[in-house]
């Protein structure tokens, strides 16, 4: 199973995080000191010490938007035993939601993570609801230990460009 | 230049029928409201503003986050008194209406009015920060009115919400001092600091003259007497300052103490031009046009080039106003200090700005400080010292008229 989830990652998903438009990603709920960059920028989210920090209670609601669609294939969320995420949920396409209407529609898909997930195992998706994203919201939830603070190391998302006009993008993958 | 929605909720519950703030407590806080949608607009041309009622039939929303000011000023007229304040529920409306505005990359502020006794629990206020502060909505709290245990709910209220100093709280005693000039002095109003001390300072000179760009040289054509009252009484300031500065060193301790009204010196600067605006506004009643005076006397003190012929002048009419009252012989020795260096207002007010002599008269004017505490002493002995060297060559003259 890990050698399959391996193999699909290097087959054809590429780590989109030169597809995000930082300019518009923001994230509710965390702490001044830890934010997300931390989490999803590369560099930043190589190193263990720096991690997102959620502030008032445990759940943290995240917004990426890309610069051109996207296909999602998976997700690697990395964070630490205790106060790592647990239960996460994905929209997909949703702009500027908040706390208060995560519940109001289903998400385009959720999935609890396990201790390998939070030690870097990716967690497929649902391919077929991640078709065609421009815009990604992680909902998480709760932690695994239910504490009042989640502490999220990395956030990686991998897959696939859409052939829509991207001015950056040199290489244009597609599968069938 | 922050990007902002700001929704102002007001409290027209029956305690707003209450005096205590001149003229009565709506109407202060109605004059409040409109200076800071101006502030906020005048801040940032894309910034909305929303107002809404906390009492009366109920929690209401009048206007909706926009840009117009006229909307706004217009929704003001003819709201009803009556009812209690409902603060949660408020505060859950302003969320919402700030939710759906039209420009989601402005950062959400909800500024409260709280003028009567909350019905709610510490606990459940606090629950209500957090929630704030989980949306990352920014909330600002004036606090006047009823005592009883008021402001230590609004403190926690505050704590849950603070995220970065962003959210604050000004605690507003009733007294002499407009709802509105005391309110022009703070982070409420300046907007965290950025460009604020600058913009206050026009806001407190636009707020007590209306106009800008008049300097005495205009007061002959419109009112003579005006004209020559205002000299007399920015000489007569000036001589007051010195009196005015010792007293305003104890008081400052109080003040210190007693709120948030002295954060920067810029703010507290900016404010004792507005206070001693209005404290000359005070006086001169009986001399001349009360609109007029105001206006000349605070344009004067900012812009002011011209006193220096005129001190003589204004030395015997303004003897009695200027003694019992510190503001105004602040605002003179402004004034008058200002004369003899560029007259450009903006550096004017940056002086002004910097003068701890006049930060600590102004902090002595404000009620509610404690002149014998001994840290406000510390604190105004500090900026005495600064104060000293340039008011020595008028001590003398003090002493004379005392």
């Amino acid at each position: 199973m890990a050698a399959e989830s391996a193999t699909a990652i290097q087959r054809s998903q590429v780590d989109l995080s030169d597809c995000v438009d930082w300019s518009g990603v923001e994230c509710l709920n965390q702490s001044s000191s830890h934010s997300l960059v931390n989490a999803l920028k590369q560099g930043y989210r190589e190193d263990d010490g720096l991690f997102l920090e959620s502030d008032a209670d445990e759940q943290l609601l995240i917004y990426i938007p890309f610069n051109q669609v996207v296909k999602l294939h998976s997700i690697v969320i990395k964070g630490p035993e205790e106060e790592g995420p647990k239960t996460i949920k994905l929209y997909s396409n949703r702009e500027h939601m908040g706390f208060s209407n995560v519940n109001d529609f289903p998400p385009s898909d959720s999935t609890v993570l396990s201790e390998e997930n939070l030690k870097g195992k990716p967690v497929i998706l649902k391919y077929v609801k991640f078709q065609n994203v421009r815009s990604l919201t992680i909902f998480i939830e709760d932690n695994q230990s239910a504490g009042d603070i989640t502490k999220v190391q990395k956030i990686a998302l991998f897959g696939t460009t859409v052939e829509t006009t991207d001015m950056k993008g040199l290489k244009k993958v597609e599968d069938h | 230049m922050v990007l902002e929605a700001t929704m102002i909720c007001i409290d027209n519950s029956e305690w707003m029928r209450n005096g205590d703030y001149s003229p009565n407590r709506f109407q202060a806080q109605a004059d409040a409201v409109n200076l800071i949608c101006g502030a906020k607009t005048q801040l940032n041309p894309e910034n909305t503003v929303g107002v809404m009622t906390m009492a009366g039939k109920g929690v209401r929303v009048l206007v909706t986050p926009t840009s117009d000011l006229g909307k706004i000023l217009a929704c003001m007229h003819g709201l009803e008194i009556g009812g209690e304040m409902n603060l949660a529920a408020a505060i859950q409306v302003a969320q919402l209406a700030l939710k759906h505005r039209q420009n989601k990359k402005q950062q959400q502020r909800i500024i409260v009015f709280a003028g009567s006794p909350i019905k709610h629990e510490k606990k459940q206020l606090e629950m209500i920060g957090r929630k704030l502060k989980k949306n990352s909505v920014a909330l600002d709290i004036v606090d006047y009115g009823e005592e009883d245990g008021k402001p230590e709910k609004l403190e926690a209220l505050l704590g849950a919400v603070n995220n970065n100093d962003t959210s604050h709280i000004v605690h507003v005693p009733s007294g002499p001092n407009a709802l509105s000039d005391v309110l022009i002095s703070t982070p409420i109003f300046t907007g965290d600091g950025e460009g604020g001390s600058v913009f206050a300072a026009a806001a407190a000179a636009a707020a007590a003259g209306g106009v800008s760009g008049f300097d005495l040289g205009v007061d002959p054509n419109l009112d003579p007497e005006l004209a020559l009252a205002l000299r007399v009484s920015m000489e007569e300031e000036r001589a007051r300052q010195e009196a005015a500065a010792k007293k305003a060193a104890e008081e400052a301790a109080k003040q210190e103490k007693g709120g948030e009204q002295t954060s920067s010196h810029d703010v507290t600067m900016t404010e004792g031009t507005s206070a001693s605006a209005s404290g000359i506004e005070d006086k001169k009643d009986d001399l001349m046009d009360d609109e007029n005076a105001l206006l000349q006397r605070a344009l004067a003190m900012s812009m002011d080039d011209t006193t220096s012929s005129h001190h003589e002048q204004r030395d015997t009419e303004m003897s009695d106003a200027a003694a019992e009252d510190p503001d105004l012989a602040l605002a003179l020795q402004f004034s008058v200090q200002e004369s003899g260096k560029d007259s450009s207002s903006q550096t004017e007010m940056t002086k002004l700005l910097a003068d701890h002599s006049i930060v600590s008269s102004i902090l002595a004017s404000l009620p509610g400080v404690d002149p014998n505490d001994p840290s406000v002493k510390e604190l105004l002995a500090s900026m005495q010292n600064q104060a000293e060297k340039k008011e020595e060559p008028k001590e003398p003259k003090e002493e004379e008229k005392k």
